[in-house]
């Protein structure tokens, strides 16, 4: 082939070292911890708390399976700021559009 | 794998194969390119007829030649055909497919397959959007706005959104192709501040395409939910809501507006730098614009919804950010002019349409502050003046550098020099007919004249004629270049690697590229535009 | 094909360069696949800022206890698909094998399990457009919320059945030594993309299931 590698080529094992056996495991109990704490939050009376814990605690799951299981903890900081752009860019949405809705004249429903 | 060596490398990328199908299975970027600017050059001039017909009925006031509805679907068709079978693809697919890799000192994209694949989904959309034309069209504008696009409409909305929805993902994967392909192959020593402005430019752009097109996609399909099972959100009989279907719709088509104007820009940092053998102006700053465009464009939606029932403290909002992306905006006009003080300004076709894009892009531009401006807005809202402002970025801006891209790597493309005066007459005939088809559309808009009617008031009239006649003008400068580029294809000159003496790594391999590109991968040691 | 023949494609320079590649492609697909979710999810945001009532009268109708038991077998399913591509990466080809194939089985258990709860949505005749038979002050506002719920779901069940069927070709590959320590691309990409499939279901749990279960 033409122009082949210009660099040396890199041959060290692809990917961020395996993680621990244990950590996986700890994180799954962490998980389903936080799942009965969230079903269990859900039947209390908390009144507004209730959506801050429950979003709380789905947001907190969410990250321990970013960065333990998808392993953003230990890949490179690029892909963190790819997954954050996600969420970041939909937050956008919601806060500027939220920024409509809360602050319109109520609209009647039709019933 | 770099030891057999048993053929020896074909000549140049077009001479790989010469069957139809070594071009529908090639993963070569440059082919791949070739293919879209063909796609886009026949939705061009289709949509480009359907803005013929609109001209036509609109040089008398009465609506004598289309009835309402036809006049509705012609603009309709118009307006998707070049939004997104033409605008949208048209820099990034073609010259951005062609020229990123060549730029940064790679063999190809990231991805190939998924390259050849986003081209075959811009054709699977382009289908349906032709079927749907073949079927009677439809008549929604090209925003589908509900309720009339969920409810009211008879006309075949459905073809239309599965159309957007396939070629959205075209756009995605290409996003997603740039990007990785910016990120990760570019040559030894090509660092982030050594990129040329258009590399930048497609990265912003990709950022763009990733990050908003699905919100399109979602929102189209919840039109087809509701037009299919007449249940939604959007529907206001059943308590939903049609501002939250524009909140979705310009989440994405704001930002498309971005998507058609960062990479003539990027174009055009391009064609000035080397039309004026002057190092850009302010380089890291054209880059923190880009950026800065690629981003703010992203929270100033709400501005096509001043008079649509949001809510006032928003619409507030949205303007103040709409008057804060001028800011970058204007930063690169005036980049752009301090490069070529005291530059050594040649007037070749490429650079003739890039001061073009320049005066017509800052007329665009400031236009459109009148428009960020809430109380202005409420009067001009609607009316010719609005279709006036987004053509002069879109056609006077966006069109005019990718045709002054076409010309400037004409010669990398094909090998070819095309006739130098034939492209300068045809792009001063476009600026010509540019101007006097859309500049009385700013008075008519201004008078109050509103869009989307086929009929209107006997006073309008000589301006609309004016916009007419301009149009034939402009139709026939779009049709010059048709010609004389496929005739230099065959007689034209042959072009060095170098014709236009230029910078960059594109200009530094063969004209036509050997497949892989280089027959040595560079290495980069000095920034872009090392002029003087 | 053997992992250790696996060509490098000529656009890369080395594996190190492909795998770059490969995983940056992967994230930003994910973070479209974000956005895709998210438009739903901002829907649902809007609507309910409208109809507070009525949401959490909706989400009364749908079942906490299999949601919760869906939302577990998730997080399991999960948990075993990173750990398959650590069994990979230390060379436990059975090992890994084996945690894909029960990934893949928890996969299809919540399909099933989502499978019993729109037919006892049906007979309760909660699906809008096809059998909708609330009545009440709140009915049109839970019309929405159903409207949403399951577009959201349809969707992410969409997902769950691609997932599982990647599962699936990777669990055969896994187990005909297409990957080893140096080469598991594929994988790893699979495994990122269910992961994010249960991300999403992260946050359907509580918007879905959980809303006004107090009052």
């Amino acid at each position: 082939m033409n122009a082949r590698p210009a660099r040396p080529q890199r041959t060290h094992r692809s990917g961020p070292r395996p993680p621990s056996l244990a950590g996986n495991l700890w994180t799954l109990a962490a998980l389903l911890l936080l799942l009965v704490l969230s079903a269990g939050s859900a039947l209390l009376r908390l009144g507004p708390f209730n959506e801050v814990a429950n979003l709380g605690i789905a947001a907190v799951k969410a990250l321990l399976v970013l960065t333990v299981f998808m392993r953003l903890k230990t890949d490179n900081a690029l892909l963190r700021i790819v997954a954050s752009t996600g969420f970041a860019w939909l937050a956008v949405l919601i806060a500027l559009s939220l920024a409509d809705v809360l602050t319109r004249q109520p609209l009647l429903a039709p019933w | 794998m770099s030891t057999v060596e048993r053929v020896p490398p074909p000549r140049s990328y077009l001479e790989e194969g010469y069957g139809l199908r070594s071009w529908l299975t090639t993963h070569d970027h440059k082919r791949i390119a070739i293919l879209y600017a063909l796609g886009i050059t026949f939705f061009f001039f289709l949509g480009g007829l359907a803005a013929a017909l609109v001209r036509l009925e609109l040089v008398t006031p009465a609506g004598d030649l289309m009835s309402a509805e036809t006049y509705n679907k012609a603009f309709t068709f118009h307006g998707v055909v070049m939004v997104w079978f033409f605008l949208i693809p048209s820099i990034p697919a073609t010259l951005g497919n062609f020229l990123l890799p060549l730029m940064i000192g790679a063999r190809d994209v990231a991805f190939p397959r998924l390259n050849l694949f986003s081209w075959y989904l811009y054709v699977g959309g382009g289908v349906f959007t032709l079927l749907c034309l073949l079927l009677g069209g439809v008549d929604t504008g090209w925003t589908f706005y509900t309720p009339f696009s969920t409810l009211f409409s008879t006309s075949h909305v459905l073809l239309a959104v599965v159309g957007v929805f396939i070629v959205g993902f075209s756009s995605i994967f290409t996003g997603l192709n740039f990007i990785v392909t910016i990120h990760t192959l570019r040559a030894p020593g090509m660092t982030w501040f050594r990129l040329p402005l258009f590399v930048w430019s497609m990265y912003a752009v990709a950022l763009v395409m990733v990050l908003a097109t699905p919100v399109l996609a979602m929102t189209l399909s919840l039109i087809a939910l509701e037009r299919l099972f007449g249940v939604g959100i959007f529907d206001p009989a059943l308590g939903g809501d049609p501002v939250l279907f524009q909140h979705f719709f310009w989440f994405y088509s704001h930002p498309a507006v971005y998507i058609m104007i960062l990479p003539a820009m990027g174009v055009v940092s391009e064609l000035i730098t080397a039309g004026a053998r002057r190092r850009i102006f302010g380089y890291r700053f054209m880059v923190y614009a880009i950026i800065g465009i690629a981003v703010v464009g992203f929270l100033v939606w709400g501005h096509h919804m001043f008079v649509a029932g949001q809510s006032m403290y928003a619409s507030i909002v949205f303007s103040i950010l709409s008057f804060i992306i001028a800011v970058p905006s204007a930063i690169k006009v005036f980049n752009w002019t301090a490069t070529l003080y005291r530059g050594d300004i040649g007037f070749d076709a490429p650079m003739l349409y890039a001061l073009g894009f320049v005066g017509l892009f800052m007329l665009g531009g400031l236009t459109g502050l009148f428009l960020a401006a809430t109380a202005l807005d409420v009067n001009l809202t609607d009316t010719y003046f609005v279709v006036a402002h987004f053509h002069y970025i879109m056609v006077g801006g966006a069109v005019m550098a990718y045709l002054g891209g076409i010309h400037f790597w004409w010669p990398k493309i094909t090998g070819r020099m095309y006739s130098e005066a034939w492209a300068r007459f045809a792009a001063i005939l476009m600026f010509f007919g540019f101007n006097l088809t859309f500049f009385p559309q700013y008075i008519l808009g201004y008078e109050g004249m509103p869009r989307r009617y086929h009929e209107y008031l006997p006073q309008f009239q000589v301006w609309n004629v004016l916009s007419s006649a301009g149009a034939t003008i402009l139709g026939a400068a779009y049709l010059l270049p048709l010609f004389y580029l496929a005739w230099s294809l065959r007689h034209g000159a042959r072009a060095g690697p170098n014709p236009w003496d230029a910078r960059g790594l594109e200009w530094q391999t063969a004209s036509p590229p050997p497949p892989h590109n280089f027959e040595q991968t560079p290495t980069v040691t000095e920034g872009p535009y090392a002029y003087r | 094909m053997s992992a250790r023949t696996h060509p490098v494609p000529e656009q890369f320079d080395d594996p190190v360069q492909q795998r770059e590649a490969a995983t940056l492609g992967m994230w930003a697909f994910l973070a479209t696949e974000v956005l895709f979710f998210g438009v739903l999810f901002a829907g649902y945001t809007l609507c309910r800022v409208m109809f507070p009532e009525a949401f959490a009268e909706g989400s009364r109708h749908t079942d906490m206890l299999l949601g919760t038991i869906e939302t577990a077998v998730l997080l399991t399913s999960s948990c075993a698909v990173a750990l398959s591509v650590r069994e990979v990466q230390l060379g436990g080809r059975r090992a890994a094998t084996a945690m894909l194939a029960l990934t893949a089985a928890l996969g299809i258990a919540f399909l099933v399990m989502h499978g019993f709860e729109y037919y006892a949505e049906y007979r309760e005749g909660l699906i809008p457009a096809i059998r909708y038979t609330q009545q009440g002050v709140y009915a049109r506002g839970m019309e929405i919320f159903y409207c949403l719920y399951y577009f959201i779901t349809l969707f992410h069940s969409l997902h769950v059945t691609v997932g599982v069927l990647l599962l699936g070709v990777m669990a055969w590959r896994t187990w005909h030594r297409a990957f080893d320590q140096d080469y598991h691309t594929p994988l790893e990409l699979t495994a990122l993309y269910w992961h994010l499939v249960d991300i999403v279901w992260i946050f359907v749990y509580p918007l879905i299931y959980l809303v006004g279960r107090s009052g």
